[in-house]
């Protein structure tokens, strides 16, 4: 009864005007962000964010939880119709998605995406609103130690999820960590890596950076490589965006599969939505019982992957809310609103802030739904976004990251080293240094810290404090073993080696 | 590309001794517990050692092909030529114009739109900049001769 009367109060919240107002702005900006190559949530979010200083946090996140799930809808138009993912998380829907449209069904691709991403969505807002009380319920019996070893398995988790270059992964993590220690120590007061400039004692702040990195960053890269594809001419007519029996007779049970391992990917601190469609993809590809018709134009091989990337980006939420532990670059995004706003996300933010959580989750079933309707009825528009000059996307980019970035001091030094970092993360993609831990670890730096220096602190000095209670010792454990999942793979590949040489 | 992940290695291992360095000037533990060099100091241990493993992985490596500069690097740095200046003009410009100028100029240097389309842009650019952040959203945005 109270998951009805909390969800009941969401509702009261979500549908205000003002706030169906800042869904609505969400869900559409999102749905454009995702049409648009080079520029993803993350960077979406973090350019807006500046903008909210003075608006209602509830209904600045409501409008930030619109984009980051508008963007998978609006990343699916781009792969279908043009090969070109419009966000990493929709790559695996180019596979089959452009081949149907190749077959005259861009419009069945289209529509079983925005539906299957509506089930997954909502499904996942309803496991959502059990899941994280619950989850939230058994944070409360965190202390320090399990703080720290929580922060210390998503890095290590990183790892595992982040990419090919496991190393570079961790120089990564290094280097956000690093940056999250520049400022006065709050303990005891002695300024760190400021070296007598005054703008630095008290720290950098995490929106100049994220600007930076992925706003300013992503404008280079995507000038140097620009993602362009041949528009499939192909004029839709709102039959063609009906499904036949057999269309949904294959896919129906692949959005059910799709949604479940989104669900859980996305919870995983660092899984996120791109490995939530990739292996949605993968494992309906095993499950079929066709498997050579992966890639060929298979409904199934669009449908799982977008239920995939939508399950993931609501479950996403749920470590966020319930922990204060960011799984994904833009739920870090969004913790640094939290912060801005002085608000902690955590097991108490339930009990603290009912409104700012059911109006949330609430606002998730209202989103989808018109993001549902939008993309049935409104793709024609949102293609036509495609014809903008990059010349004048990259000078809203430039725009709203400058701006951005001044707005949190109102300092020009802000800008300047705003900039810096763009160039810092153009660097790292090209040289194959992932940004996502950066920014993970950068966010969840301090919490990292405070809570080893406290756990240390109250435990003299022993390393034990770690290993004797259970929750952090778990964590601890899966963290150890992600870190050391790379050396584990390459043993493997290398005792792999000499069998297919002797086999051959 | 093998040149420049070396370089970026040795950056990288640099940058971990610098760490460790500093680190070393703030103190290690203090009276209740880790003290303000702790992590910092590990953090830079960390790098160096994962900045060794890359140099060692680069310098084993056969394949050497691929490049760093792409054919279209000079219009990425052309685009932060064109921010940087934008940038610099800030205190004779102020904020909405710099801004607005770059749009226009970028779209003309970097795009080849018409003279007539990117005069517009820009001024329709620094127009809406003025009166969405400056006056909508109150940024107190750096004004320049103008007063904008």
């Amino acid at each position: 009864m109270d998951l009805l009367h909390n969800l009941y109060t969401g509702f009261t919240i979500a549908l205000t005007w003002t706030n169906i107002f800042y869904c609505l702005v969400g869900v559409f900006f999102g749905q454009i962000v995702g049409v648009l190559p080079g520029i993803g949530a993350p960077t979406a979010i973090a350019l807006l964010l500046p903008m909210t200083f003075t608006v209602n946090p509830t209904s600045a996140l409501i409008m930030f939880a619109g984009i980051y799930y508008g963007v998978a809808y609006g990343g699916t138009i781009t792969s279908v119709l043009i090969n070109v993912p419009g966000e990493s998380s929709t790559v695996m829907t180019c596979l089959d998605g452009y081949q149907m449209a190749l077959k005259g069904r861009a419009g069945a691709a289209l529509s079983i995406a925005a539906i299957g991403s509506w089930i997954a969505g909502t499904g996942s807002v309803i496991i959502l609103m059990t899941f994280a009380p619950a989850l939230a319920k058994f944070a409360l019996r965190f202390g320090p130690s399990e703080y720290f070893a929580l922060a210390a398995m998503a890095f290590g988790l990183l790892t595992v999820f982040g990419g090919e270059q496991p190393i570079k992964i961790v120089i990564s993590t290094l280097i956000g960590l690093l940056l999250a220690t520049i400022g006065l120590d709050i303990v005891s007061g002695l300024p760190r890596f400021a070296f007598g400039m005054p703008q630095l004692l008290g720290g950098i702040d995490f929106i100049v950076i994220i600007c930076g990195i992925f706003g300013v960053a992503e404008v280079f890269n995507s000038i140097e490589e620009p993602e362009e594809g041949e528009l499939i001419k192909q004029k839709m007519r709102l039959r063609d965006l009906f499904l036949t029996w057999e269309e949904w007779v294959a896919s129906r049970w692949a959005i059910v599969r799709g949604s479940v391992i989104g669900f859980f990917i996305g919870m995983i601190p660092a899984g996120g939505i791109t490995t939530a469609s990739f292996l949605a993809y993968l494992a309906e590809k095993r499950y079929s019982k066709h498997p050579e018709r992966f890639g060929t134009g298979a409904i199934e091989g669009v449908a799982a992957p977008e239920s995939a990337n939508n399950a993931a980006s609501i479950s996403g939420f749920a470590p966020l809310l319930a922990l204060g532990i960011p799984g994904s670059p833009t739920t870090a995004v969004m913790l640094a609103g939290f912060m801005m706003w002085g608000i902690r996300p955590g097991p108490l933010l339930f009990q603290t802030k009912p409104d700012l959580v059911w109006g949330l989750i609430a606002s998730m079933y209202i989103g989808n739904f018109l993001l549902l309707l939008m993309n049935i009825f409104l793709i024609p528009p949102f293609v036509a976004i495609l014809r903008l000059p990059y010349t004048i996307i990259m000078g809203f980019i430039v725009i709203f990251a400058s701006v951005g970035a001044y707005s949190v001091n109102n300092n020009i030094f802000d800008v300047w080293m705003m900039l810096g970092f763009g160039v810092l993360g153009y660097v790292m993609k090209k040289l194959e240094y992932p940004i996502v831990p950066l920014v993970l670890a950068l966010v969840l730096g301090r919490l990292a810290e405070n809570s080893l220096r406290q756990a240390l602190t109250l435990s003299g000095g022993s390393l034990s404090i770690f290993f004797t209670r259970p929750i952090s010792a778990l964590f601890l454990c899966a963290s150890i073993l992600a870190y050391l999942t790379p050396v584990i793979r390459w043993a493997w590949k290398s005792m792999q080696r000499p069998k297919a040489t002797v086999n051959t | 590309m093998w040149l420049a992940d070396l370089i970026g290695g040795l950056a990288v291992l640099v940058l971990g001794f610098a760490v460790v360095f500093f680190s070393w000037q703030l103190p290690y533990m203090s009276e209740y517990g880790p003290g303000p060099g702790f992590l910092p100091r590990w953090i830079g241990f960390g790098i160096v050692g994962c900045a060794l493993v890359v140099i060692i992985k680069v310098l084993r490596k056969h394949d050497k092909s691929g490049a760093f500069f792409k054919p279209l690097t000079k219009m990425g740095v052309k685009a932060l030529i064109l921010i940087i200046i934008a940038f610099l003009l800030f205190p004779l410009l102020g904020f909405s114009v710099g801004l607005g100028l770059f749009v226009g100029v970028s779209m003309r240097v970097m795009g080849k739109h018409g003279w007539i389309s990117c005069g517009i842009t820009a001024v329709v650019t620094a127009i809406a900049i003025h009166y969405i952040f400056a006056g909508w959203l109150s940024i107190p945005l750096p004004t320049g001769l103008i007063g904008w």
